[in-house]
C-alpha cells in the first residue's frame, strides 16, 4: 500500500493531494496539461522534496530516501533509454548499479517475456518505436519494483500500437502482479487500463475511485467533463467492437 | 546557383587563407635547414617542454574544469550568468595581463608564493610555471565544451538510472560521464592546443624553461626571419602531426 500527503508550492502553482494505491493495482493519473500530474510521480519518486507532506510505503515513510533506495522505478515520456548502452547492458543495469549479481534465470525469462533476444546487441537508436516501449519497460521489471511510475508512456505512439501496448501493459500487471501508477491525459487510456482513477486538476485530486463511480456519479468541474469524454468514448468503442465481432447469436 | 559559386569562391579563398602561410613556410626551407635544425638540442627540448607543459596543463584544467562545468550544469543559483561570464574571462584577457596577474599572485614574496616554496614549488621560470600559465589560458576550453556537454545530457536518463537503483555517483560515472565525454575530450584536445600556443603569459611569468614558440620569438628577436623559419616548420609538422589525428579522433568519436 502507497499513500501520500504532499504540497508543494511554487511561485505560479501549488499541488495539494492526498490518496493512497492499493497494491499490485492500475492506477492511473488522468488531467489536463500542467495540472500536476507529472510532478505527482517525481515526488513519489524522490526527485522532488514535498514542502509538507509524507510519503508511505508499505507502511514505512519513504519521504527523506534518496530515489535508489525507493524501490520505486520511473519511467519518463521519453523512455529515458539509456543511448551509449546496447539493450542487454540496459537490462543488467538495475543489478550491476545495486552492486548485486545478475539474476540470469530472471533476465532471460524478462528477455522471453518481452520478445527481446533479436534486440539483445542493439542500442536504442538502432530499435522502433515499439521496441523502445517494450525495452523500457523491460528494464523496469529488471529493478524489481515495488512500484512502477510511467509518465505518458503511451503518449508518442500511433493508435495501432497503443492498443497494442494497452493489453500489452494488463498482462505485465497481471503476470509480475505490479502496482502502477501511470500518468496520462488520454481517456483511452483510462477506460482500457485504470482500475483505479485519479483525477488531477490545478494541483487537487478532483476525484478517486473506479470509472464505473465515475459514470455513476460524474463530479463537478474538470472531471465532470473527463467523465463526459470517457462516456462518450466507451459508447463508441462498443460500437465499434459490436459492429467488428461477428454476430452468430 | 550564384550564391552557391560565390560560396565556393569564398570558402576557396577561406582554405587558401589558412593553408597558404603554413604551406610557404615549408617551401622556402632549404634541406640545410632542415638538417641543422633537426640537430638542434634546443628545439627539441623546447618541443618537449611544450608539449609535457600543455599535457600537465590539460590534466590539471580537466581535473578543476569538468567538476566546475558539472556544478554550472545542475545547480541553479542567483549567481550562476555571472559565473558563467568568468570562466570566459581568460580567453578575452591579454596574455601579457594573465602574465603579469599570475607572478603578482605566485611570486615569492606573496603569501601564496611562499606557501608553496613550503613544497619546493616555485613558479618564476619554472616547469610548474610554465603548467600554470597554460592552465590559466586554457581552461575556459574545457570548462565550455564540458559545460555544453554536460548540459546536453537529459536529465530524465539521469532520473531513470537513480529509480533503478543506482547512487548519484554511479550515475554520474556510468551515465552522464560517459555521455558528455565527447564534449569533453574536444575541449581538452581544444585546451592542449591552446597551451601549446601560449607566449604571452610565459614571456612574463616562466621563460624558462623555454617553450617552442618562445623560442620561435627569441630567435625572431636576436637572429631575424631566416633564423625563426626552420624552427617554425618544425614546430607546425609536430603540432600537425599531433592535432590532426587527435581533432579526427574526437570527431570520430562525436559522431558515434
Amino acid at each position: 500500500m502507497l499513500s501520500l500527503s504532499l504540497k508543494k508550492n511554487y511561485h505560479n502553482f501549488s499541488l495539494n493531494v492526498a490518496f493512497s494505491v492499493r497494491p499490485y493495482s492500475y492506477n492511473l493519473l488522468l488531467g489536463p496539461s500542467g495540472a500536476g500530474k507529472s510532478l505527482i510521480l517525481k515526488l513519489i519518486a524522490g526527485f522532488e522534496k514535498p514542502d509538507v507532506g509524507f510519503i508511505q510505503l508499505e507502511e514505512k515513510d519513504i519521504t527523506a530516501l534518496p530515489p535508489e533506495r525507493r524501490e520505486i522505478v520511473y519511467l519518463p515520456q521519453n523512455l529515458g533509454l539509456f543511448p551509449h548502452l546496447r539493450v542487454k547492458e540496459s537490462l543488467i543495469y538495475p543489478f550491476k548499479a545495486k552492486g548485486q549479481k545478475v539474476d540470469r534465470k530472471y533476465l532471460e525469462n524478462i528477455v522471453e517475456e518481452f520478445g527481446l533476444k533479436p534486440f539483445l546487441n542493439r542500442f536504442p537508436a538502432q530499435l522502433s518505436g515499439g521496441e523502445r516501449q517494450r525495452v523500457a519497460l523491460a528494464r523496469c521489471l529488471m529493478a524489481k519494483p515495488k512500484i512502477c511510475l510511467l509518465d505518458e508512456p503511451l503518449s508518442a505512439l500511433d493508435f495501432h500500437l497503443k492498443m497494442r501496448l494497452i493489453v500489452f501493459l494488463k498482462q505485465l500487471k497481471e503476470k509480475f502482479s505490479l502496482t502502477v501508477i501511470h500518468v496520462t491525459h488520454d481517456p483511452l487510456e483510462a477506460i482500457k487500463l485504470a482500475e483505479h482513477l485519479f483525477i488531477i486538476e490545478a494541483g487537487k485530486l478532483s476525484f478517486a475511485g473506479n470509472i464505473n463511480q465515475l459514470f455513476q456519479n460524474p463530479p463537478t468541474g474538470f472531471a465532470s467533463d473527463i467523465a463526459k469524454q470517457l462516456v462518450g468514448l466507451k459508447q463508441s468503442l462498443n460500437h465499434l467492437l459490436s459492429n467488428l465481432l461477428p454476430k452468430n447469436g | 546557383m550564384v550564391l552557391r559559386k560565390i560560396s565556393i569562391g569564398v570558402a576557396f579563398l577561406g582554405g587558401l587563407f589558412i593553408v597558404v602561410p603554413i604551406f610557404h613556410i615549408f617551401v622556402t626551407l632549404t634541406s640545410k635547414e632542415l638538417l641543422l635544425t633537426l640537430k638542434d638540442r634546443e628545439v627539441w627540448h623546447s618541443l618537449f617542454v611544450s608539449f609535457y607543459g600543455a599535457a600537465w596543463a590539460t590534466v590539471l584544467g580537466c581535473v578543476l574544469g569538468i567538476p566546475f562545468a558539472y556544478f554550472l550544469s545542475r545547480c541553479e543559483f542567483k549567481a550562476k550568468r555571472l559565473l558563467e561570464s568568468i570562466v570566459n574571462l581568460p580567453v578575452v584577457i591579454p596574455h601579457v595581463a594573465v602574465g603579469i596577474a599570475l607572478l603578482s599572485l605566485f611570486n615569492e614574496r606573496t603569501s601564496l608564493g611562499r606557501f608553496f616554496q613550503i613544497l619546493h614549488i616555485s613558479f618564476t621560470d619554472t616547469i610548474y610555471g610554465v603548467i600554470l600559465a597554460m592552465s590559466f589560458v586554457s581552461i575556459s576550453f574545457v570548462i565550455s565544451s564540458a559545460l555544453i556537454g554536460f548540459n546536453n545530457v537529459d536529465p530524465h536518463l539521469e532520473m531513470v538510472s537513480r529509480s533503478l537503483g543506482a547512487s548519484a555517483a554511479y550515475t554520474f560515472w556510468h551515465i552522464t560521464f560517459p555521455l558528455a565525454l565527447p564534449a569533453i575530450l574536444r575541449g581538452a584536445v581544444l585546451a592542449f592546443a591552446r597551451g601549446l600556443s601560449e607566449v604571452g603569459a610565459l614571456l612574463i611569468l616562466a621563460y624558462y624553461p623555454k617553450t617552442a614558440p618562445i623560442l620561435m620569438y627569441e630567435r625572431f628577436e636576436e637572429y631575424g626571419l631566416k633564423a625563426a623559419r626552420p624552427v617554425t616548420a618544425l614546430v607546425i609538422f609536430v603540432s600537425l602531426c599531433v592535432f590532426v589525428p587527435l581533432l579526427h579522433f574526437s570527431k570520430r568519436y562525436v559522431k558515434s
